[in-house]
């Protein structure tokens, strides 16, 4: 359980600092901060203590094992040791940073986000579960995001900041796919089991894509060429970060994954060539760059690079004592590293600026801290004495080993020695350069100090360690050497001993020559930098990468705004053509059906109005430019429409559709009022083909289909059942009616919702919209605003009315025996309603009809829905159906059935919704009258 | 007669989508309406076509097949209401995009897209 | 009879009468009464959820007449979480709407609830028919709430939307006339038995099954049918921004219930179908991830994420197998939520831009940057997929359930869609809250009411995570009952008298 303490006190620490500092101040941040970090560092020390003993020490339980996701820990040696950088450095850092950070900058805010990164990187050691381990990965990468981002008034902090995202956040995607692949392979995520199936998993097929991919998450983390331009521009963080995460942790986490999976994935060519061939060439690159950097912290994250680079390759070589000189490079870089960096951020500090050729002979001003930055550089050059020299004998010493054997014959210990030369010149660089040499030029703060006390004690920590641990390496470093290399083996540790002193051999000689090589190499510099200037012209990594950016993001943009061009046209072409590739595939695979009995025979008369039909619908649209006309072939294909139902026995359709056409085609008119008389001819013949080839094609296989349907035998329907049990179930003879108000009255309360809901969005698309009525108004179209009418229409229709209302009302009652019912009733009265408007104009027919027709909606709703819930008075489900049979004087028997109850709020949402909709573009055309008259 | 009803069917439907690809509004709802029809008449082709038999119970013999019909009286109603929701917003956009264009563009002869 | 089946229907439709009553009546009132109808869905939705995972198929008939004649409603584990699923998100919606949004159109709350009653409906039946009878509604009230408030971008955005929908109706419902044609019943339970009876080869069916996809491709934004979907919801209001994230999901929903359950793969024609699924969803999420990149508004990219994850889902589907289905329920809660969080979130960041806007460019800076800023990186993390948050847990049950090696492509871009997303998200979020230049806009911070709908849904991304455990053996159970239908049409079609 102790573990989960180590993981979760920085996490929950980090919440502190922000509120601490709002209220007490920057010191106190840092000291929350701080205590955060110590109190992890106390709770670690008990499974530490267990580690030394000899057992890992392990801790978790199961969150999500769906996903292979389970929150399980473990601290073995290698965990232990990262733990102890982590932590340990970690303090050093917050305790320099509460110095480095000037007033007024939300430091609260800073130390929570080093919290967060804090606890992700031991998340990131601890973690026995690679899923888990990846989520504190990709935290870590967001932390850094932000962290780097900090100074995010700075254009090249935002920058930097992003680039490191892109880059890590890149890496992080192909690292889940291969830990996906990783687990899948040895079938389970639990690293601890995993580290058992090497050999299963090394002789997977599926081994080479699993290393790549593993491989591209670790080093774009680690800064590996070709991903290792973010490092660089990840500088414009606050020193302390540089310090901490971008040389000390965070892109060690990717030579920790190499260390982690070491027994999984090495001991094979591809590991060889793949890691090795990388750590190399980094290796050299970031060396040689290193020596030309102007920025104080440009030099110090390209030797990051490098060193990283070295670290990779000692896993490269693939030999165990390799391995251990690989661990030992992780401590003995990440102490020094970090001192420089902190060097840096002093020098920066008190000159204000990091351009080395402006900074010179700062001994003067701060020989304290000069003193310690020599120790710690001479530690990065490997001289003798300090823990550098030692892990880089040893590195020597693989490359002379591997030397021996084929293939890589003696390049490798000559390119060795090359990087160790240009590595002791940008060594002495460092030193002489800032230190000596003359003069300052013209610095923003002058003169330099030395700096606070406070601020070189974490200095003075780190740099006492170079030179014990390179001093006494067999009292201090050896014992957690071993533990963590024994764990990265998971094999038996090969015999070594750490000693200064291995007599004279060849890594001697190497080191030797290194040293002299790379101080007449920095002799020269100034040719060298004139012969680099000429050789390789600056390239900014930054602009290429935001050219690569740029360039997908106007790609992507070209691509949007070529097909998502907002074109209606194309929408609805695209949706027909998936219909009729959807209608036509069928057919095109030859699902011909069988043929049925011989098709009813063809009447005259039904010809004629089939044909009058398909008339109607072609003149639609040989007239469709004159709206006006189009209108009367539109009316004459719903007409033969509803004459089609009369002849093929349906009469409660028929009487619909001539309702509704009427309705529709005064909707029409009126709103013809507003808009242009004539279409435009503005499609081009290309388009008008399409179009027709696209319409031909929908036509005939839609005209195919209902070929199929007519002529293939009737199967077994529902629809006997329904005939069945009109009568005695639903207590109505007109079935169709039956079915609406009670076998499917459901759908009739969906559709007169639907018909209430069209009402009300038209109701409110017209509220407050002023309209000029533009081209010629026809007569229908004004005449429900003019106020002069045609007498006689006007008397005719009033004394119409009634006869219509009460027609409809017939209509109603016989509705459910006889063809009728609320829907056509309604429709009948809307007409009627509506012929008043039209012959008497709005404000006549408004004083006799007082009527709120949202409310009459409202309650049409209201009784059908108290008709379906009645029948839970009843123990019944919803909507179920009562009737029965009464007898009364002079009327005689005669039936009540709830669902008239219904079939009369169906009637009455029609009317209102009907009446709305119709009112309100009346009121719309009167108000534009007036507005006409005014102006 | 099973050829009529599909000829027909056919030319509504291929008209239909003809003006529903137009590039104004007001073709485009009467494409729209014209669709609905002939989708009405496919719905009810469903049915089978039978003559002089409307779905009355008790009549005795065979009936046209009455669940088609109550289907398309449904779809009828609601492809109304939806018929004068789109003529509202072409009202609606003529206001607001000052033309009758379907993608508020300008009067101007359209290129291809 | 159980009839709290129906309530998550009845309770929004006598809401909107009420609201019809209430038209002209106080705004203060309006809004209670709408906010209570929607909150009394959540312990419904809750209520039902549990009743679900008994594993057992409740039917409710309605008029009490025996399906196949009848209409019946059905309740198992697939309906009641989105039935739940919605509720959170509308309650959600509904309290961003009332600071001031539903007063700048007529009808707001009835049409909201009619909205409700749509989704409910369409998520609730069991009958095909009734189920193009709620598309209808909830299609409708969309429109109208799509075009709430005035504009003109929102009235071309909305007059699309309206106009492909439509067109998409009309072939729903030649879909439906030839299933009837075929299998002569309109009940999915029963449609399901005569369809598993009828021949493989046979045309209308094989017809049906695809012109159905079409319909249900449509309303899911699926490829190439997606292009109604990023500016309708760029351009609507934050709250109806939020409604819709659900409106992709019901096309999912449909595809999901109709071929697994009417044309699952063993027949002929949902054979066919489930061949295409799988390049649909790479399209898609291919496109979607080239429009988030090529976004210059927030809006717009969240909108084009909403497509990256109609591709996700239906990549999901399209894996057939258990592991698919329910990584593709578990995203499909998560990116409901957080999609709706975070329109609701660019609305309050929009405001504070003063007239930047959502605009990526340099502007004023928030007024609240903390807090937004916090939210909006939560909001980031989880629709981007960054550990560990669901979307993150989501990406994973789906990689692991595509078998390694064999779907290559779907590794690809599911994983490339993230990149991208991560990309541009975090872009964004430097530019709104880093990139600031001038002073700040006018008009003070929102209220503290006004962030509380936006913390919901962006810390159920929270919850999804921690709660994986449960959810996520939800979510497999419910993939296991739609694989076996014959649980459900049994449960259905059991024949028994009236009691």
């Amino acid at each position: 359980m102790h573990l989960f303490l180590v993981l979760f006190l920085p996490l929950l620490a980090a919440l502190a600092p922000a509120r601490v500092g709002h209220r007490f101040g920057p010191a106190a941040a840092a000291w929350t901060a701080a205590g955060g970090a110590l109190a992890a560092l106390v709770a670690a020390l008990a499974p530490l203590a267990g580690v030394f003993a000899g057992a890992p020490v392990s801790a978790g339980f199961a969150w999500l094992p769906a996903a292979g996701l389970d929150l399980y820990l473990r601290l073995d040696g290698l965990a232990a040791l990262f733990v102890l950088l982590v932590l340990g450095i970690g303090l050093l850092v917050i305790l320099y940073a509460s110095q480095y950070l000037a007033e007024g900058e939300r430091i609260g805010r800073f130390f929570g986000l080093l919290l967060l990164f804090m606890g992700a990187m031991l998340g990131v050691v601890l973690s026995d579960n690679l899923l888990l381990l990846l989520v504190f990965w990709e935290m870590t990468s967001l932390s850094s995001f932000l962290l780097i981002g900090f100074w995010h008034h700075r254009a090249e902090a935002r920058r930097g900041a992003y680039m490191a995202l892109t880059v890590t956040g890149g890496g992080g995607l192909a690292l889940l796919a291969g830990f996906l692949l990783l687990g899948h392979m040895a079938g389970t995520f639990r690293i601890s089991s995993i580290l058992q199936a090497g050999e299963l998993i090394r002789g997977h097929d599926l081994y080479l894509p699993m290393l790549a991919l593993i491989l591209t998450g670790a080093f774009a983390k680690s800064a590996q060429f070709p991903f290792h331009f973010w490092l660089p521009h990840a500088m414009e963080a606050p020193t302390p970060v540089s310090a901490y995460l971008h040389s000390a942790t965070m892109v060690k986490a990717g030579v920790f994954l190499l260390a982690r999976l070491y027994p999984v994935l090495s001991g094979t060519d591809p590991w060889f060539f793949l890691v090795g061939g990388t750590g190399l060439v980094t290796l050299l690159f970031g060396a040689y760059m290193a020596l030309f950097q102007h920025d104080l912290k440009g030099l110090l994250a390209y030797s990051t690079i490098s060193h990283l680079g070295l670290i990779v390759l000692l896993f490269g070589l693939d030999t165990p004592m390799a391995a251990v000189a690989a661990v030992f490079h992780i401590i003995n870089h990440a102490t020094f590293k970090a001192s420089l960096f902190m060097t840096a951020g002093i020098i920066d500090h008190e000159t204000g600026t990091r351009d080395m050729r402006r900074i010179n002979g700062l001994y003067r001003f701060m020989p304290r801290t000069a003193l310690l930055a020599m120790v710690a550089t001479a530690a990065m050059a490997g001289v003798p004495l300090l823990n550098g020299f030692l892990s880089k004998e040893m590195f020597f010493a693989e490359t002379v080993h591997l030397g021996g054997l084929a293939p890589v014959g003696l390049l490798l210990p000559a390119a060795a020695t090359l990087a160790s030369v240009f590595s002791v010149a940008y060594s002495a660089r460092f030193i002489h350069d800032v230190f000596f040499n003359g003069e300052p030029v013209n610095l923003p703060r002058y003169p330099p100090h030395d700096a606070p006390r406070l601020m070189r004690l974490p200095l003075v920590i780190l740099v006492a360690h170079c030179l014990i641990v390179g001093i006494f390496p067999g009292l201090t470093v050896a014992p957690f050497l071993r533990l963590a290399a024994a764990s990265v083996l998971g094999s038996p540790l090969p015999a070594f001993d750490l000693a200064v002193w291995h007599g004279f051999n060849l890594p001697l000689a190497m080191s030797a020559t290194a040293l002299v090589l790379g101080i007449s190499l920095y002799a020269v510099r100034r040719q060298l930098f004139a012969l680099h200037a000429q050789l390789f012209p600056p390239v900014d990594a930054h602009s290429l990468f935001s050219r690569l950016v740029e360039g997908a993001y106007s790609a992507a943009r070209r691509c949007t705004a070529a097909t998502a061009n907002g074109s209606l046209q194309r929408s609805l072409a695209l949706l027909l053509l998936a219909a009729a590739a959807a209608m036509a595939a069928p057919l095109v695979r030859g699902l011909w059906p069988p043929i049925g009995p011989p098709p009813v025979p063809l009447d005259g008369l039904t010809l004629f109005g089939g044909l009058a039909m398909i008339t109607g619908a072609v003149l639609t649209v040989r007239w469709h430019r004159r709206r006006f006309l189009a209108l009367i072939p539109l009316s004459v294909v719903g007409l033969m429409c509803a004459l089609a139902f009369v002849r093929f026995s349906a009469p409660d359709l028929a009487l619909t559709q001539l309702a509704i056409e009427v309705v529709t085609i005064i909707l029409l008119l009126l709103a013809l009022f507003f808009l242009p008389q004539r279409t435009p001819v503005e499609s081009t013949p290309r388009r008008r083909l399409r179009d027709l080839m696209l319409a031909l094609t929908l036509g005939t296989t839609t005209g195919l289909l209902t070929w199929t349907v007519l002529t293939r035998p009737p199967g077994a329907t529902i629809a006997d059942f329904f005939l069945a049990n009109s009568l005695p179930g639903g207590g109505g003879a007109n079935v169709v009616n039956v079915i609406l108000v009670d076998f499917r009255g459901f759908d009739t309360l969906g559709e007169i919702s639907v018909l209430a809901i069209a009402a009300l969005a038209i109701h409110a698309l017209l509220d407050g919209l002023r309209l000029p009525p533009c081209g010629r108004p026809c007569g229908c179209g004004r005449e429900p605003a003019a106020e002069r009418h045609p007498l006689v229409l006007a008397q005719m229709t009033r004394f119409l009315l009634p006869m219509a209302l009460l027609v409809s009302v017939y209509l109603f009652l016989r509705g459910h025996n006889a063809p009728g019912g609320g829907f056509i009733a309604g429709l009948i009265t809307t007409a009627a309603l509506i012929l008043q408007y039209l012959a008497s104009g709005i404000a006549w027919t408004r004083e006799q009809w007082a009527v709120r027709y949202h409310r009459l909606i409202a309650w049409g709703l209201t009784i059908a829905l108290l008709t379906g819930l009645g029948s839970w008075l009843f123990g019944r489900p919803f909507l179920t159906s009562a009737f029965g049979h009464f007898e009364l004087p002079l009327v005689g028997e005669f039936e009540l059935a709830t669902a008239m109850l219904f079939d009369l709020g169906v009637y009455l949402v029609v009317v209102g919704a009907l009446m709305l909709v119709l009112t309100t573009l009346g009121d719309l055309n009167r108000r534009c009258l007036r507005a006409g008259e005014a102006s | 007669m099973a050829a009529l009803a599909a000829v027909a069917v056919a030319v509504l439907v291929a008209c239909g989508v003809y003006l529903v690809l137009r590039g104004r509004t007001f073709p485009v709802a009467i494409g729209l309406s014209l669709f609905s029809y002939a989708v009405n008449l496919f719905l009810f082709a469903t049915g089978r076509l039978v003559s002089g038999a409307p779905p009355i119970a008790g009549s005795g013999g065979p009936t046209a097949d009455p669940l088609p019909q109550a289907l398309v009286l449904t779809a009828i109603v609601i492809s109304f209401g939806m018929t004068a929701f789109v003529i509202t917003l072409a009202l609606r956009a003529q206001g607001e995009l000052g033309s009758d264009q379907v993608d508020g563009r300008a009067d101007t002869p359209e290129e291809e897209r | 009879m159980n009839h709290w089946l129906i309530a998550p229907l009845l309770v929004p439709l006598t809401a909107s009468v009420a609201l019809l009553f209430a038209t002209g009546g106080s705004p203060a009132l309006r809004r209670t009464l709408s906010l209570a109808a929607t909150a009394a869905l959540l312990p419904l939705a809750i209520l039902l959820v549990l009743q679900a995972d008994s594993g057992a198929v409740c039917s409710y008939r309605l008029g009490d007449w025996p399906p196949p004649f009848g209409i019946v409603l059905v309740l198992d584990r697939l309906s009641a979480l989105l039935l739940l699923v919605t509720a959170v998100l509308a309650c959600c919606s509904l309290l961003a709407a009332i600071h001031g949004e539903d007063r700048r159109g007529r009808h707001f709350h009835p049409l909201f609830q009619l909205q409700l009653v749509g989704l409910n409906g369409a998520f609730l039946t069991g009958d095909l028919f009734n189920l193009f009878v709620f598309f209808e509604i909830l299609l409708l009230a969309s429109f109208a709430l799509a075009l709430h408030g005035h504009g003109r971008e929102r009235t071309r955005a909305g007059l699309h939307y309206t106009v492909v929908n439509l067109a998409g109706s009309s072939l729903f419902l030649v879909a439906l006339g030839l299933l009837y044609a075929a299998a002569g019943t309109l009940t999915m339970a029963d449609l399901a038995v005569r369809v598993a009876a009828a021949p493989a080869d046979d045309l209308l069916l094989h017809t049906a099954a695809l012109l159905l996809l079409v319909v249900f491709g449509l309303k899911a934004a699926l490829l190439p049918l997606h292009l109604w979907l990023p500016g309708l919801y760029a351009e609507s209001g934050g709250a109806v921004a939020a409604l819709f994230a659900i409106m992709t999901k019901v096309g999912l929903y449909a595809l999901l219930r109709v071929f697994t359950l009417i044309f699952p793969a063993s027949t002929g024609a949902g054979g066919a179908v489930a061949a295409l699924l799988p390049w649909l969803a790479l399209l898609t999420l291919a496109a979607g991830a080239v429009g988030v990149l090529g976004s210059r508004g927030l809006r717009l990219v969240i909108a084009w994420q909403v497509v990256v994850s109609a591709g996700m889902l239906l990549a999901g589907i399209g894996l057939g197998n258990l592991a698919g289905i329910s990584a593709a329920l578990y995203y499909l809660a998560h990116t409901t939520l957080v999609t709706g969080g975070l329109f609701l979130l660019t609305e309050l960041i929009s405001t504070q831009r003063g007239t930047t806007g959502d605009r990526l460019e340099p502007g004023p800076p928030v007024r609240q940057p903390t807090l937004l800023g916090g939210l909006y990186l939560l909001g980031a993390m989880a629709a981007a997929g960054t550990p560990p948050l669901s979307g993150f847990i989501g990406k994973v049950l789906l990689l692991r359930a595509a078998p390694a090696g064999g779907t290559a492509w779907l590794w690809a871009v599911v994983l490339t869609a993230g990149l991208v997303a991560l990309v541009a998200l975090s872009r964004a979020g430097s530019t709104l809250f880093w990139k600031t230049e001038g002073l700040r806009a006018e008009g003070g911070g929102a209220r503290p009411l006004a962030f509380a709908p936006v913390v919901v849904l962006l810390g159920a991304a929270v919850v999804l995570t921690v709660c994986a455990g449960p959810v996520t053996r939800y979510t497999e159970a419910t993939a296991a009952q739609l694989l076996a239908p014959a649980g459900y049409t049994g449960a259905v079609l059991t024949r028994e008298d009236r009691p």
